[in-house]
């Protein structure tokens, strides 16, 4: 009998809101051939098989490197009393790991300066053999050390510059401070001329020193407040922004500066300040007392500023050569080291003897994909005796490993979307697929946007099926379509109702009777008549339909859970599970949701446009059903007991589900314990002959 | 305060961060951990190890040959991140129970700048020195001062620390018999207020909190009378130093600010079951534990203890001392690895 596996893909929304992808499947045991390669998945795992690998010292490494490449085995630690630093190979694990230390520092540097030209075009390079190992360290040694060297040029250089931006800063902004200071000083230069002279401004003058500075931004409030505390109010603070961005050399972020001046009198009063600035890390600048001295200084300090600027654009243009230069291959780079710390991690957990041997897990039907990697390796690496692999006889859990994961791991839901939306979904979730090489091979991407991704299979069946069922309720971004014509006419309608055309006209709404204005024999053929769409009544009556069609939905899917338990509780032979859980559980869906399943069929079959008044609400005959009460109008003959019988059923089932299988479970263990003579509180005596 | 705590309501506000906390205590060295990194040749070794524990790649990006002092820092700024992340979503009153945390960091840190200006170092020196959970804006001004009282005016006034400090205003200069003092007089009101405030909040956190505390202030008063032996601390200005919060108190405290020699502490401890065991596990010999590691490991045990419980605030304490105390005992393997001194390389307090 063949293995078959339909798949049906059932999408339902509930409300308007919610979707639900229904991801159905049938599966029929696979009771004779075992090799139906192409028969798809069921929801076991794929059989595993326990392999046993000996490898040749010479080869090992190689074959190593094929298997990691097709990615099948699982392979199992052999030396778990070792620990991980007294393995065999951890000294080539450490070089990986340092490799991986340069090539971080590169690229985060090519990413700071040349993101742009970081290029990953999914390349996959093969393993690198042991001896390339050698040529890469070397490589990366350089390439580190060069860009290293380049970096703290560029630094010193960049803190001169900073250091040199902030004097000029100083220089200039003190200007108007010492200018402000100089007219309290001597108030008024005519009033000396005429030889009246203020012996306190001359006996004080000479006698106020100051410290110039520059602080960060956020710190001066608090800066201002230590100084006045520290020297009790007798400085004296003037402070301006600095307008022009600083780039602090180490961190590479624009920080905000102040410049300062403080006054002060006395040295023991500076040497206070100096240590508040230094405590604030306040960069303090030495500052000329004199105007024409200051501008000297800051037509100097131009000119150096411009010489630096010129040595550190020849520095950064140095930088970015060595950048750009591994920006091109650094993916390339990562991947390699990557494998090659990935085999040297497999061969830790491999046995060393005189050949290397190594246990693992793989599919059973991959056998043969694992032999071909064997021989690859082998002859990759020029040795000419072949791996051996065996099967082994274990009793150890398998591994569960499902194949077409790539459809199954994400599964997520999203979004409401009818036939419109659904388009948009269906092409992008297209266009992700088709452009699936380019993605896969792009690392570091948003975690958002990996979900996304994972989900592309997802979203380009929900897209196709909500394209499906925009079409049944014939629905594209809230609007309905009317291809095949409207069912309805009012035709009828104004012979028997003795309308005309001009009444249409002139009512603001009309009233459609079924029974007149719809013709039965030709329905709209594909979904929704549009003319709903125009009714005032749309609401309630897509609300009536779709949560109907949601209810029953619903239940199947829910049914379908509980089969799939049943298929779980018969693989394990779990009878108990069987008899307390999936029964009652089957018995108590049916006798209450399938009812109501049954009656929303019976209810579309029985009532046409002409009876249509006297139709009863399920949601209310539900309740009824719950609370006892008879109905105004029975669905069918002898509602009555049939509900109170799939009442009482429902009832039992509670019990049933909750307290049979912990009692029949308790009565085991009692069983077992008395058998094995083995009381509750005392440790197990051996037996003796 | 108390109707956010207990319960069903205490998940309101705390029950993601407690959640979080006790996944991070999952990462803490268990025993199997330390046999593994005793038996370490070199520190490269000890980091292979670590990079398999919740650690990870936290010494990846540093180059070789690795010292002791990188490895401290790096093991440090993990214990920050995750404090830090803890106190960023905290809301009240967690978030003033995790300051409380950080307050006795800032005391060390306090002592630390001063003693170290006392010695004529710079404070730029210092600063890095500083413990990053006890760091405040004002701090590094430490290097202008010269009297208790300005410290008091010029820096503490504006930190919390401000209401511990009143008692030492009065000490008049700065030697180094009383920063210490000063040191302990912080110490002793921030015990005693952390009791109170956690007192305040009732439930389990007091429950926890204030047994943990008490040892704490015990385990001072303890230490404090052993360490003055010999000193010109005089035994009323001794009295003072000692935390009126923990079990000693009053008894205990009288009587040990009477002793006058180890034997007479210990004396003292025989009243109090725990502590006289600790005492009669510690000995001098070679060998034997110190009664400082003993008191750590009583330490351990409460904090350990505390997570037994749920919907309190102890956990978050206790977390972070267990997590200093693995710090200490990563270094102390690593001093040892680093030296090849392995003899005492045992020396360590396990948790788990």
């Amino acid at each position: 009998m063949q293995l078959c596996v339909v798949r049906l893909l059932l999408l339902h929304v509930l409300g308007t809101v919610d979707q639900f992808l229904i991801f159905f499947t049938r599966s029929a045991r696979d009771t004779g051939m075992a090799n139906n390669r192409n028969c798809g998945i069921s929801f076991r795992s794929e059989k595993m098989s326990r392999i046993q690998l000996f490898l040749q010292h010479d080869a090992a490494y190689a074959c190593i490197a094929e298997f990691g490449e097709i990615g099948l085995i699982e392979f199992s630690d052999l030396n778990l009393s070792v620990n991980e630093f007294q393995r065999k190979y951890i000294n080539e694990v450490r070089r990986c790991d340092e490799m991986e230390r340069k090539l971080r520092y590169v690229e985060k540097e090519a990413q700071k300066c040349i993101p742009e030209e970081i290029r990953d075009m999914g390349e996959d390079p093969e393993t690198p053999m042991p001896s390339e190992m050698f040529d890469l360290e070397l490589q990366f040694e350089r390439l580190d050390d060069e860009l290293r060297e380049a970096n703290s040029n560029k630094e010193t250089l960049s803190k001169n510059k900073l250091e040199l931006m902030e004097l000029l800063q100083i220089l200039r902004e003190t200007q108007g401070f010492f200018a402000d200071a100089e007219i309290a000083l001597n108030p008024a230069p005519q009033g000396s001329e005429e030889g009246h002279t203020d012996p306190g401004v001359d006996a004080l003058s000479p006698k106020f020193g100051f410290i110039t500075g520059v602080i960060s931004r956020e710190r001066l409030a608090s800066f201002e407040r230590m100084l006045w505390r520290a020297c009790r109010g007798n400085v004296f603070l003037r402070q301006a922004a600095i307008d022009l961005p600083l780039v602090d050399p180490v961190s590479g972020e624009v920080v905000d500066k102040c410049v300062f001046v403080i006054f002060f009198q006395g040295e023991q009063l500076r040497t206070k300040v100096k240590k508040i600035c230094e405590g604030y890390k306040a960069t303090m600048y030495p500052c000329p007392d004199s105007q024409s001295e200051r501008k000297d200084m800051a037509a100097g300090v131009l000119t150096r500023i411009e010489d630096i600027q010129t040595v550190l654009s020849q520095t950064e243009e140095h930088q970015r050569r060595i950048l750009s230069g591994a920006a091109r291959n650094i993916r390339v780079w990562f991947a390699k080291v990557r494998k090659i710390k990935a085999v040297y991690h497999v061969l830790n957990l491999c046995n060393i003897q005189k050949a290397i041997v190594a246990e693992g897990w793989c599919p059973s039907n991959d056998i043969d994909l694992v032999h071909g990697a064997a021989r690859r390796g082998t002859e990759r690496s020029g040795t000419d005796i072949p791996a051996i692999i065996n099967t082994m006889e274990t009793t150890k859990t398998p591994p569960t490993y499902h194949k077409t994961n790539k459809f199954t791991y994400a599964f997520q839901a999203i979004v409401d979307a009818y036939f419109g939306h659904g388009l948009i979904m269906f092409l992008f979730a297209l266009w992700m697929i088709l452009n699936e090489k380019r993605f896969n091979a792009e690392k570091g991407a948003s975690e958002i946007w990996l979900t996304i991704y994972g989900g592309r299979y997802i979203i380009l069946l929900m897209g196709l099926f909500s394209i499906y069922t925009g079409f049944l309720y014939n629905d594209a971004f809230s609007k309905s379509v009317n291809i095949f014509g409207s069912s309805w006419s009012l035709e009828n309608t104004f012979t028997d109702m003795n309308v005309t055309a001009n009444t249409i006209l002139t009512t603001p709404t009309i009233q459609l009777n079924p029974i007149y204005t719809y013709t039965p024999n030709s329905p709209y053929p594909l979904g929704v008549d549009p003319v709903w769409n125009l009714s005032k009544n749309k609401i309630s009556f897509m609300n009536s339909y779709k949560m109907k069609l949601s209810v029953i939905l619903g239940v199947a899917q829910m049914m379908f859970g509980v089969f799939l338990s049943l298929a779980n509780h018969s693989y394990f032979n779990n009878k108990i599970n069987i008899l307390a859980e999936f029964i009652p559980q089957v018995i108590f869906l049916t006798s209450i949701m399938g009812y109501l399943c049954v009656m929303i069929v019976i209810k579309w079959i029985k009532f046409d446009a002409s009876v249509s008044a006297v139709a009863p609400s399920l949601l209310i005959t539900l309740i009824d059903m719950f609370l006892l009460k008879a109905h105004p109008h029975d669905l069918y003959a002898g509602q009555w007991y049939v509900e109170k019988i799939l009442l009482v059923v429902a009832v039992l089932c509670i019990p049933w589900m909750l307290l049979l299988k912990p009692l029949v479970i308790r009565a085991q263990h009692r069983r077992s314990r008395l058998v094995r003579g083995i009381s509750l509180r005392s440790v197990p005596i051996p037996l003796r002959f | 305060m108390g109707s956010g705590m207990s319960g069903p309501t205490f998940n309101i506000d705390n029950g993601y961060l407690e959640g979080l906390v006790r996944g991070f205590k999952n990462g803490i060295l268990t025993k199997n951990d330390y046999l593994n990194l005793v038996q370490c040749e070199t520190l490269e070794d000890l980091k292979v190890h670590l990079q398999s524990t919740d650690y990870g790649t936290f010494l990846a990006n540093e180059p070789g040959p690795l010292a002791v002092s990188v490895i401290d820092d790096k093991l440090r700024n993990k214990l920050v991140l995750e404090f830090q992340h803890l106190r960023n979503h905290s809301v009240e009153p967690l978030s003033t129970f995790l300051d409380y945390i950080t307050y006795s960091y800032m005391i060390d840190n306090i002592v630390l700048l001063i003693t170290g200006t006392l010695h004529q170092r710079s404070i730029s020196e210092l600063a890095p020195k500083c413990h990053p959970l006890g760091k405040f804006e004002q701090m590094e001004a430490i290097g202008a001062i010269s009297t208790p009282a300005e410290l008091y005016n010029t820096i503490i006034v504006d930190t919390p620390l401000a209401a511990f400090f009143l008692d030492c205003i009065f000490v008049q200069d700065l030697d180094e018999m009383n920063i210490e003092i000063i040191r302990n007089t912080l110490y002793k009101n921030y015990l005693e207020d952390f009791h109170a405030f956690c007192s305040g909040l009732g439930g389990i956190t007091a429950d926890v909190m204030c047994e943990i505390l008490a040892f704490e202030a015990d385990r001072r008063a303890i230490i404090i009378t052993i360490n003055s032996f010999g000193t010109e601390l005089t035994k009323d200005d001794r009295a003072k130093l000692f935390p009126r919060c923990g079990r000693l108190h009053p008894e205990g405290l009288a009587a040990l600010a009477r002793a006058v020699d180890y034997d007479q502490v210990r004396a003292v401890a025989d009243y109090y079951a725990e502590y006289k065991v600790l005492f009669e596990g510690a000995g001098n010999n070679p060998g034997d534990k110190t009664l400082e590691d003993k008191l750590f490991e009583h330490e351990v045990k409460l904090n350990v203890n505390s997570f037994l419980q749920q919907f309190h605030f102890g956990i978050f304490y206790s977390y972070v001392k267990l997590k200093e105390q693995e710090v200490r005992n990563v270094i102390w393997i690593s001093e040892c690895v680093a030296q090849r001194h392995r003899t005492k390389i045992d020396n360590y307090i396990p948790i788990y």
